[in-house]
């Protein structure tokens, strides 16, 4: 795909450290060169990885949580394998507005596969194996000798009645880690039904309906753009993995069975919900871009976009009037002479945060983005603006830090990614390589595993088994 | 573990109840704890440093939470409207509560005062660091170096040590002195500019109303850390720094949005309640409401459903279910109905099949048609629904200091060393007596004496 017309990346050069620490005393450069010197990701290839001894089938399908999941253990070191149906998983074609455009094509072979699916394919390997077949389930069973770790989200019960569950497999490998992830999960009234994918969990869980303005304001519930229960559901995976993992190896020498679900790991977040439900039958309300529990703590427009500031106990509360009193003298009287906003717990009432959000957003639309931030930062008050992903991808301090980097695939070209947020000083995570075609390693894998032979591989591919 | 085998040598019982059996939250207790004898100093304020930390606790982790003496850490004074509180704060102030905001991120912890100013408060947490596997803070970079608390300190007294900050943008970089919030780590990261309505639908940028970047990132540093537990306990016997950026984090979980931009200079916008990439798959308004006579704002509002019909056979039949032939064959493949004016025709189409039923009517309807659909329910529709109550997602606790409590259960399932939830929280100092005894050596005189001085 030709992209002429587009700025290479990134449009403005990354800022040197001799621009970053410059004019600092070498006292007050010391702790950050220290930590630069011991987290930088450029460095770690120098240094081993945390789960380089582990190996992981990933034969989740059509959903990111599974996905997410293996991605975040094969940054950490760990062996993936992307198990797929032969033709791939179908999530490999997903692309924003069906534009294949927008897709990544193999140079070998042609094949094109969506954003999305690239981006958590990292460090993994693809092969293809058609579990639907008996033939298919045999050669799953021998694998499964060979693995630590197996995740799958097919609909609950699925697996068992192929003779592939849990139940079966932990028979022939009593080290295995068997994880099931999911919307609702696998048990229960609601269980999972084939096809759910979030943000069905968003909705059951009581995030979408507390997110979102306030129906007085126009809005309505509103949904994470991003399949976020997913995320946050793959990431309470790959702790139960992990922590399988780590009793496993240090205690009983036996693997267990994990379910993650999607909803589930975001009704544990969902922070005061159910205790006050509990306490007083309070149902959590939609609040916008303000905060039930502190004010100043919002998103507000303001002259270029919207505009993040913080600073809810005093010692913030003053210093941000502060600044915005230097514009608007109408501060002195409207808000530090109201005898209503002096003690912080006053603040939280619904009227005066609207009064306290009047005057800030008074103040922001004639304040971009940049000039309120400049101006608060000099008064250590937490605040920045909404940045748009262009504007992310170009940030100073995400590029310095790496936060954004650019990776060349032999597949796919040069793809702009969102890095590894595991940075650590004696076995850093990072990125080996961004996605393969499917079933790229299937020579690899059969062969290394199971000792496949030519013909075998003629006679599986013929037979559609991989 | 036993339970476990001695379920799944009954080959008789269905895979549905083999896992009712497998995950019973009634009887996590009776299974052991993974994270037994990992001992957790958990330095932390706010959320994400505190539910990094508790989360190893639900596995069992001795989690002892480190706090100002007295008054406490800053989340224990945030409540929605600043009404629930629990009482007592501590015992020196009883006639203040902790509040709401404080509940769910330091569950089942061992709660100290201490004074990380002080000479004599250092010295107690040297102590505890000593006899520690995890430290976990989360105060601005370079503050515990300044109280000889940082990682070079502490890993000079003990070389096991896994130290794990977490923070906004990180200590080092042009940005390493700013200040962040949940909210302002999901304003830079990326993810709040491209969730909310879109222009065209009358929206602005819309932040996740759950502080996401510190719940969530909590969670990502629970991982390094227990990546890093098996690395020192099973291959190098050292312990190490990790950092943890929330900023970081939210840029990391952007999908497709920097690939796309990367390659082709576009830039991903906010697209509502519907998806970019499959429809239908989107949260469409019923005109009615399912609770017309409450007086709760939250309940007498019309409802919410996500339908989920993307596929061409489900599309199909949805068509056919609400009576629309139409689209059935205008819209019959997936490519040409997920394309942006495709969506909008088809999902104001949807809502005004919908505008006179309740959520539930609809439910019902797609139920009986075989399609997925999921209401959008309310905090209340949750901790009330059999599913989540049958599997302990949100469940009521006896809690030692606060009596009954409603409470989220943890977030995933383990067959053998189930997480768990003992107690949400306790006042300020509460096992200042336990603790510092047992690892500090401090008598009841020293701990009488240090308490006076407001020093513990």
């Amino acid at each position: 795909m030709s992209s002429d017309k587009v700025t290479p990346w990134p449009a403005v050069p990354i800022p040197k450290p001799e621009e970053v620490y410059a004019g600092l005393s070498d006292q007050a450069k010391d702790y950050p060169l220290y930590l630069e010197s011991i987290c930088r990701q450029s460095h770690a290839f120098e240094k081993p990885e945390a789960l380089s001894r582990l190996r992981v089938y990933d034969t989740s399908t059509r959903m990111m949580i599974g996905h997410w999941c293996s991605s975040l253990l094969a940054e950490l070191g760990a062996e993936v394998i992307q198990v797929e149906p032969p033709g791939g998983d179908p999530m490999r074609k997903l692309t924003p507005f069906g534009r294949k455009e927008y897709m990544f094509t193999d140079k070998e072979s042609g094949e094109a596969v969506g954003a999305h699916f690239l981006h958590e394919m990292r460090n993994k390997m693809s092969i293809t194996l058609n579990l639907e077949t008996e033939e298919g389930r045999e050669i799953f069973k021998k694998m499964a000798v060979h693995t630590d770790v197996i995740i799958e989200n097919d609909p609950p019960g699925h697996r068992d009645s192929l003779g592939i569950g849990y139940r079966q497999l932990k028979e022939l490998n009593p080290r295995l880690i068997y994880c099931w992830v999911g919307q609702l999960g696998q048990w229960g009234p609601h269980k999972d039904k084939p096809g759910m994918l979030d943000p069905t969990a968003q909705a059951a869980c009581g995030f979408c309906h507390g997110t979102g303005d306030p129906k007085e304001f126009g809005g309505t519930p509103m949904r994470s753009a991003l399949w976020m229960c997913d995320h946050v559901g793959g990431t309470q995976a790959a702790m139960g993995i992990l922590t399988a993992l780590y009793y496993r190896e240090v205690v009983s020498g036996e693997g267990q069975f994990v379910e993650a679900t999607a909803a589930e790991a975001v009704i544990r977040i969902l922070d005061y919900s159910w205790a006050w439900y509990g306490m007083d039958g309070s149902i959590r309300p939609r609040f916008g871009n303000w905060d039930l529990a502190i004010n100043i703590y919002a998103v507000n427009p303001c002259k270029d976009g919207y505009m993040m500031v913080g600073g809810g106990h005093d010692r913030l509360w003053y210093r941000i009037w502060r600044v915005v009193g230097d514009e608007y003298p109408a501060v002195e009287d409207d808000i530090l002479g109201d005898p209503h906003l002096r003690e912080v717990a006053d603040r939280l009432a619904m009227n005066q945060q609207i009064k306290t959000y009047t005057m800030l957003g008074e103040w922001l639309k004639d304040n971009s983005r940049s000039e309120a931030e400049r101006k608060l930062s000099k008064q250590q008050v937490a605040s920045g603006g909404v940045l748009y992903v262009n504007e992310v991808a170009e940030y100073p301090h995400f590029k310095y830090r790496g936060h954004v980097a650019e990776t060349e695939s032999p597949h796919y070209g040069k793809i702009l990614y969102g890095t590894t947020p595991f940075q650590q000083k004696e076995t850093p995570a990072r990125l080996k390589w961004m996605g393969r075609p499917t079933g790229y390693d299937n020579q690899d894998t059969y062969r290394r595993l199971l000792g496949f032979t030519t013909e075998d591989f003629t006679r599986l591919q013929k037979a559609n088994v991989i | 573990m036993a339970t476990d085998t001695a379920v799944s040598n009954a080959p008789q019982i269905s895979f549905e109840e083999f896992c009712r059996k497998t995950f019973d939250p009634k009887g996590e207790f009776a299974k052991p704890e993974a994270l037994k004898g990992i001992r957790v100093l958990s330095c932390t304020q706010y959320i994400l440093g505190p539910s990094c930390a508790s989360y190893l606790a639900e596995l069992g982790a001795e989690v002892i939470k480190i706090e100002a003496p007295r008054r406490g850490e800053a989340m224990r004074h945030t409540t929605p409207f600043n009404e629930p509180f629990l009482y007592p704060l501590s015992k020196h102030v009883p006639e203040r509560g902790t509040g709401l905001g404080f509940v769910g991120a330091n569950c089942n912890e061992y709660f100290v005062a201490i004074d990380f100013h002080r000479p004599e408060g250092q010295n107690l947490v040297k102590k505890l660091a000593a006899k520690s596997d995890v430290f976990v803070e989360n105060y601005r970079p370079g503050t515990f170096d300044r109280w000889t608390l940082g990682y070079r300190q502490l890993s000079a007294i003990n070389p096991r040590l896994i130290y794990q900050w977490l923070g906004g943008f990180g200590g080092w970089g042009p940005g390493r002195v700013r200040a962040s919030y949940d909210i302002l780590g999901q304003s830079q990261g990326g993810n709040f500019g491209m969730t909310g309505k879109a222009e065209f639908q009358g929206g602005s940028p819309a932040k996740h109303t759950i502080w996401l970047a510190d719940y969530w990132g909590g969670m990502m540093g629970a991982v390094q850390i227990l990546a890093a537990l098996y690395y020192r306990d099973k291959i190098s016997g050292e312990g190490t720094f990790m950092e943890y950026s929330q900023v970081h984090g939210v840029t990391r979980q952007l999908e497709y949005a920097l690939p796309l931009y990367g390659r082709h200079g576009i830039t991903r916008e906010r697209w509502g309640t519907w998806d970019t990439q499959l429809c239908v798959h989107g949260i469409i308004k019923c005109g009615k409401s399912s609770y017309p006579n409450s007086e709760n704002p939250q309940e007498n509002e019309e409802g919410y459903i996500l339908v989920s019909a993307y596929s061409d056979e489900d599309f199909a039949r949805l068509c056919k279910t609400i009576g629309d032939g139409n689209f059935a064959t205008k819209y019959a493949k997936a490519d040409d109905r997920v394309k942006a004016q495709a969506q909008m025709e088809i999902y104001p189409a949807l809502e005004k099949w919908a505008a006179d039923k309740t959520k539930e009517d609809v439910a019902n309807i797609l139920d009986k048609a075989n399609i997925n659909n999921q209401p959008v329910w309310n905090s209340k529709e949750v901790a009330t629904n059999p599913h989540w109550q049958q599997r302990g997602s949100v469940r009521w606790i006896d809690d030692p200091y606060y009596g009954d409590l409603l409470h989220q259960g943890p977030g995933y399932k383990l067959s053998a060393t189930p997480p768990r939830t003992k107690w949400a929280l306790k006042p300020v100092g509460a096992d200042n007596e336990y603790i510092l005894g047992k690892l500090a050596g401090l008598s009841p005189t020293d701990i009488k004496r240090l308490e006076d001085q407001e020093c513990i």
